[in-house]
């Protein structure tokens, strides 16, 4: 495990997300609402750059045809077959979960750090 | 001397599929009130894609009326020759009318009728239970006609055609379901006389020859159980089971299968799904076995029944007394012990709340 600067807070706002070449297939650095999150550039599904996929929102039912459109922002749906990926917690939103590898991301002196 | 007191036999067989009929075609009649009683209506002979050889089995024509409708004889072949205990009694009627009145007029007769000899006259055995048709063009008409038939004690399940003017998931239909689910009564989907108004019996038009169209039709089941899916109907109602009775439960696995590698993708079209398709088959779809289907190769029928999870989801059914009557004693015969007393009994038992016994 290696300590990564990604870059400073200032570069990195609410809604935006940057993918920093570590590993074979890089690492996707998100800001959602303020948070950061890190999720490994692979989709567990088939192998897809699942960080290149769409930031969104996704739908629930609250009663039969009743479709409301919740958590914008906070879904990352991936680009080949379109799984959705709460970005939070880096797992599917369907059943049963899987799980795209995470790693732990700080802001120290107004850098964003990654442990990877 | 009193009563000799009855003595009761343990069930080995459940026939989940009898198609019994009036002894002639007018004596519906008897059943139905005017302005329906006199009007025309298709008799119980297919009219498109006629059997070429006869619709009907020759040995189970009686000495006088409609193969099917002489209890006697049925007994002798089903419960005597062929060791059936109880046998599920699923009338056809004529498919979709053009005239919805006039179809529920012959539903509603087709469940007096039953009720009135096969469910009663001809049950003091207790072996025979019975299907509440309805007719799905009114939905409405459909549930207050479920209400009126579910306290009775031998009608165990619904039944409406297999063709349709919709996929049965859309939800003009839930009204029926959720009738049916509310008195956990399974809904059992069978393709009735082709002799309505039907589209085209298949997405490419109309076929040529019977065998065409008799391989395909069961096929069907598809649309309406994708539907079902899709439309949240086994979410919303989770008593709900569908029994697809003209068999095709070979064809289920490739389909399913391919529905869950389409389900995540997609799912934000129909988030009132809330699960993979195949999680909902344990829960609510089962299919009646059918004599034609299966491999050609005795040697892979266990093998591939394991596979399709047959165990929890076919039903044993003879078809009696339709052409291709599937012998009731030699069924699954080449199967282990245990898969074949789920698909000849117990999957029957538990889905019609059967008894163990039956009167001797």
């Amino acid at each position: 495990m290696a300590r990564h600067v990604v870059c400073r807070v200032e570069e990195l706002p609410p809604g935006s997300r940057r993918i920093v070449p570590i590993g074979r297939r890089g690492i996707g650095i998100f800001n959602v609402n303020g948070t950061y999150h890190a999720l490994h550039n692979v989709c567990p599904h088939a192998g897809a750059p699942l960080c290149l996929g769409r930031v969104t929102g996704t739908t629930v039912a609250t009663a039969p045809y009743q479709v409301e459109w919740v958590q914008e922002g906070e879904i990352l749906r991936c680009p080949w077959h379109g799984w959705e990926f709460e970005i939070a917690s880096g797992e599917t939103i369907t059943e049963p979960v899987e799980r795209v590898q995470t790693y732990s991301i700080f802001v120290e002196d107004g850098q964003v750090i990654i442990e990877a | 001397m009193g009563p000799v007191a009855k003595t009761e036999v343990e069930a080995q067989l459940v026939d989940a599929g009898v198609h019994p009929l009036v002894r002639q075609a007018n004596d519906l009649r008897e059943y139905m009130k005017e302005p329906y009683k006199s009007m025309p209506f298709p008799g119980p002979e297919r009219f498109y894609y006629p059997h070429p050889i006869g619709e009907h089995h020759p040995d189970a024509k009686p000495a006088q009326g409609l193969p099917g409708s002489d209890p006697d004889l049925l007994e002798r072949q089903l419960f005597e020759a062929n060791g059936v205990d109880f046998a599920v009694l699923l009338p056809l009627t004529r498919g979709l009318l053009p005239d919805a009145e006039l179809g529920n007029a012959v539903a509603a007769a087709t469940n007096e009728w039953l009720a009135d000899t096969w469910l009663s006259k001809y049950n003091q055995h207790g072996r025979y239970r019975g299907t509440i048709r309805v007719n799905p063009m009114t939905p409405d008409q459909a549930a207050r006609e479920i209400e009126k038939w579910a306290g009775h004690p031998y009608f165990v399940q619904v039944a409406v055609p297999m063709q349709s003017h919709h996929p049965y998931g859309q939800r003009q239909y839930h009204p029926i379901w959720e009738a049916a689910a509310r008195h956990n009564l399974p809904v059992a989907i069978h393709a009735d006389g082709g002799s309505s108004v039907d589209f085209w019996p298949t997405p490419a038009g109309y076929l040529t020859h019977f065998i065409e169209y008799s391989t395909f039709y069961p096929i069907n089941f598809a649309f309406h159980l994708v539907s079902f899916m899709a439309e949240g109907v086994f979410d919303r109602f989770e008593q709900f089971k569908v029994v697809f009775a003209d068999g095709a439960h070979d064809m289920l696995a490739p389909i399913v299968w391919r529905m869950d590698k389409d389900w995540r993708p997609t799912r934000h079209e129909m988030p009132w799904m809330k699960h993979m398709p195949n999680h909902y088959l344990k829960d609510h779809v089962l299919f009646l076995a059918h004599k034609l289907e299966g491999p050609s190769d005795p040697a892979i029928m266990a093998e591939w029944l394991a596979i399709n999870e047959a165990g929890n989801t076919l039903l044993f059914a003879s078809n009696y007394p339709q052409w291709d009557f599937n012998v009731p004693k030699g069924a699954f015969v080449d199967v282990p012990a245990d898969m074949r007393r789920r698909i000849v009994l117990e999957n029957a038992r538990e889905l019609y709340k059967l008894p163990a016994t039956r009167s001797a």
